[in-house]
């Protein structure tokens, strides 16, 4: 090949491909794996690790002061994302290990586990069959500031750390109602919550170690040492509060768990953004372009734009806009293959408004290749939209935009000589809009990972909310 | 009528079929003279079998029996007699109605002629020849031998003999001419025919010369084409594995640019989450953490320790003496009973607050402290030993509140 021939330019699947895929952070993962283990075959052991491929199994450590309710939400994530629960209960009554015996014993005596022991206790724990292939859940491990570090030391990271966090009185009060099924193991409140059935409703045995003063001893223990953790885990501690309804800080809990982190992985944003005329979408492509560089490609504008230009597809469009009748689905996508396909499309990202309008569009969008990586729905209530349009007027002297709510003209002579554009009437406004909603719900079926966002509020608390969308990666549903 | 009758039924069908019915014979002429001696019988008729009156039909066992037992039924008799009547006169009408042979012309006379294959004498005396045979025993009868009736009349004959007819020579000279000519015609048209042929076959040969070099020249020509065409084939895959491994090449440089693009920042961020899990950690920090501040903590415990064992030390003496004292004052109370001063209020109350600042120390104090402290509010002694002891109550307290303060304030910064 020489170096005559036109420049070679990466063809845009790569990266969409390694987006897909996420390529980074899986090299991400292995390099971390190599530096930890250092195997001497690294080869052979890149290869068992992919096979593994446990890569985006749940790691999640749950604290929290007694009473707060940890066990139970760590139950229930367990079951919810089919993951193996470790307590420091259930790891020294593991009847196969002598370190759980040692530790046990030691148990018997002393009332509690050395730190040594418990760490051995995961680490054996962890490096069995089903931890490595369905996660794990420690529940109120690690204790202390040693604990973590030496876990850290080991290289055992979880991914997602929550911190349950109540005032004093209320967790002392909780813990009073506290009751234990003994055949089940699961925790029960007498006023919170109380189990359905009559029979596990006889059996439940009162806990010890409830009473006022013994839980205060604890809480005074933990908040001595929580305090020296929350430093161990930077990026991905969230805290909860747990003064509310168990299932409230259940669904909490499980939205943070089931959202990535954001990745160092080189990322083009493909913005489409769909929403009824005035929701703004003009507005926050505009600042996306400004903020991110990214090329606003709005499809009213670049149809105006290519009948100028008086190209092939720009004739043929004016011959369907002179006749009033609306441009076929099939001359828009090749005006927009046209336009996406240029280099500065391809290597700063797009942001879409403006098209598809129905799932037809879509389709088709899709099949030629242009998958949009974000898809954002600004949901705007009628009202709203009514008020931000029908309110616009013109100055036709100076060719000022005012509006009367939001900028109204400053002097009574404007107001007097304003004037509306056809395009904001009432009837039109509420047609279009119409025309939005009849095909919004088959829209949000086909781009199922899109997020909705309110549209109904400040341009730029949108925007915020918008570029959180982009930069955090898109939430991996377990269910 | 039966022909008709066949031809329709061949129609209708559209198969041939013949039937005939049963029909007389057509030689019924009769040989012999009639036979005068014969009775009249009935004449016998050919007839329909079918219509025959001899023939029974229908019912054998319900049979008109009157005829066969010899009493004649006069009725049938009667009727026999009739038809017999009938018969003989539609008899002789048949004979008068009978078609003959038109009466000869004047001058003519009809005579009758034999017409068969062999004539025959018709002679009025009826030879009669008598033979016999005898067949032999076991012989069997040979086959009757074809009746050839024996020849009556005379032959003649008539020769014409050579020369009579024709002259030979004469009548066969043109025959023979046409006949030598004719050969002649044929021998010459053979040659020439021959000659044809030999020219036929001449231009044959030569035109099949012309075509062999034609082809030849059409092979070589194909020859040429085929070797064109493979080379170009040859070329096109050639230029076509070019293209394909230059696209090829392409690609694999821009995969791997791509690639380093893509994975440029990769170490740097491997590191940073490293570090971030706690990893890798800062050596120095970690060392000091984990070796330097426990043992600092410890030391600071013992220090606290000390200090402690050493107060309640103090205090033991403390109370030793007051209580030794308390003792002397109340054996002089007893002498002088006016000397009583306030209760136990304000050491009481010196003692339930630092006994709430106990409470909230390490849980490493001993209780005795508190018990100790809560005894005290029973002393009731002399107002200046008192106000000494509250003093040194008060020093003491602030002494471990600082102390205090100070050991917790150094657990923060360690955390």
């Amino acid at each position: 090949m020489d170096a005559t021939t036109a420049p070679h330019l990466i063809p845009p699947e790569m990266p969409q491909y390694g987006e897909e895929k996420h390529v980074f952070e899986l090299m991400q993962t292995m390099l971390e794996q190599l530096l930890i283990y250092q195997p001497e075959d690294p080869i052979s052991f890149l290869i068992k690790h992919l096979q593994r491929d446990n890569d985006n199994v749940p790691k999640i450590v749950i604290l929290g002061p007694p009473a707060s309710g940890k066990t139970t939400i760590a139950m229930w994530l367990c079951k919810h994302l089919n993951s193996n629960l470790l307590t420091r209960d259930n790891l020294t009554e593991r009847k196969s290990s002598s370190v759980a015996t040692e530790a046990r014993k030691h148990y018997q005596k002393f009332k509690r586990v050395p730190s040594t022991l418990l760490i051995r206790l995961i680490q054996q724990r962890l490096t069995e069959e089903d931890c490595v292939k369905r996660g794990w859940i420690l529940d109120g491990i690690p204790e202390t500031r040693e604990q973590a570090l030496v876990i850290q030391t080991l290289g055992i990271a979880p991914r997602h750390v929550i911190v349950l966090n109540a005032p004093d009185t209320v967790l002392i009060e909780r813990n009073l109602g506290k009751r234990i099924d003994p055949q089940t193991r699961e925790i029960y409140h007498t006023t919170f919550d109380w189990p359905p059935e009559p029979e596990v409703q006889d059996r439940l045995i009162e806990p010890e170690g409830i009473s006022e003063q013994e839980t205060a001893q604890k809480l005074l223990v933990y908040h001595r040492n929580i305090i020296k953790l929350l430093p161990s885990y930077p990026r991905v501690l969230k805290t909860i509060n747990a003064d509310q309804p168990c299932v409230d800080v259940f669904y909490q809990a499980l939205t943070f768990v089931q959202s990535g982190h954001r990745s160092n992985a080189p990322f083009t944003p493909r913005v489409l953004l769909l929403g009824p005329m005035g929701s703004g979408k003009s507005l926050q492509a505009g600042l996306l372009a400004q903020k991110y560089g990214l090329v606003n490609v709005c499809c009213g504008q670049l149809l105006k734009e290519t009948v100028a230009d008086k190209s092939k597809v720009g004739e043929l469009i004016w011959s369907f806009l002179e006749k009033k009748v609306t441009v076929p689905d099939s001359v828009i996508l090749k005006m927009l293959t046209e336009r996406l396909d240029q280099q500065d499309c391809v290597q700063r990202g797009w942001v879409l408004h403006g098209f598809p309008r129905d799932v037809d569009q879509a389709q088709r969008l899709d099949g030629l290749g242009y998958v949009p990586n974000r898809v954002f729905f600004l949901n705007v209530p009628l009202d709203s939209i009514m008020e931000r349009l029908t309110l616009r007027r013109i100055d036709p002297v100076t060719g000022e935009r005012y509006h009367l709510m939001y900028k109204p003209p400053p002097t009574m002579e404007i107001q007097a000589r304003l004037s509306q554009h056809p395009r904001d009437a009432e009837e039109r406004v509420k047609f279009k809009v119409d025309l939005y909603y009849r095909n919004s719900t088959e829209l949000e079926h086909f781009y199922r990972w899109a997020i909705a966002i309110n549209g109904d509020q400040d341009p730029y608390t949108v925007f915020e909310y918008i570029e959180s969308g982009i930069i955090n990666p898109l939430p991996r549903k377990v269910l | 009528m039966t022909s008709t009758l066949t031809d329709r039924t061949s129609r209708a069908m559209g198969t041939y079929t013949y039937t005939s019915r049963p029909r007389v014979l057509p030689c019924q002429r009769r040989r012999y003279r009639d036979n005068l001696l014969q009775p009249e019988e009935e004449p016998m008729r050919y007839g329909n079998i079918m219509y025959d009156r001899r023939v029974i039909r229908g019912n054998t066992y319900a049979l008109h029996t009157g005829s066969l037992l010899g009493q004649p039924d006069p009725l049938e008799l009667q009727k026999e007699q009739a038809a017999k009547r009938r018969a003989l006169a539609r008899k002789r009408a048949q004979e008068q109605l009978r078609p003959r042979t038109p009466e000869p012309v004047e001058g003519r006379k009809h005579v009758d002629v034999q017409t068969e294959l062999y004539l025959e004498e018709i002679a009025d005396r009826i030879i009669e020849v008598d033979m016999e045979c005898q067949t032999d025993a076991f012989l069997d009868r040979p086959p009757t031998p074809l009746f050839i009736p024996a020849k009556t009349g005379r032959d003649v004959a008539t020769q014409i003999l050579e020369g009579e007819l024709f002259d030979f020579d004469l009548e066969v000279k043109p025959m023979l001419e046409v006949l030598v000519g004719k050969t002649i015609e044929q021998a010459l048209l053979e040659v020439m025919e021959e000659e044809e042929l030999a020219n036929l076959r001449a231009s044959q040969y030569a035109y099949e010369e012309i075509r062999n070099v034609e082809l030849a020249e059409v092979q070589r020509l194909e020859e040429q084409e085929r070797r064109h065409r493979e080379e170009k084939e040859r070329r096109k895959k050639q230029q076509w594995e070019i293209v394909n491994k230059h696209n090829e090449t392409a690609q694999k440089i821009s995969a791997r640019a791509f690639a380093q693009r893509y994975l440029a920042d990769l170490l740097p961020s491997v590191f940073s989450s490293l570090r971030d899990s706690g990893y890798f950690y800062d050596p120095i920090e970690r060392d000091i953490e984990i070796g330097f501040l426990p043992w600092l903590m410890n030391e600071v415990e013992k220090t606290m320790e000390y200090s402690m064992v050493g107060r309640t030390v103090l205090d033991l003496l403390i109370r030793e003496v007051v209580e030794k004292r308390l003792n002397n004052y109340e054996q002089k109370e007893n002498r002088d009973p006016s000397l009583r001063s306030e209760g136990p209020n304000g050491p009481g109350a010196m003692g339930q607050t630092l006994g709430g600042y106990f409470n909230l120390s390490q849980t490493q104090r001993p209780l005795s402290d508190r018990d100790y402290l809560q005894r005290t509010q029973y002393d009731t002694r002399s107002s200046s030993q008192e106000r000494r002891f509250m003093e040194e109550r008060e020093l003491l307290g602030q002494d471990e509140d600082t102390e205090m303060r100070r050991t917790l304030g150094k657990t923060d910064p360690a955390a």
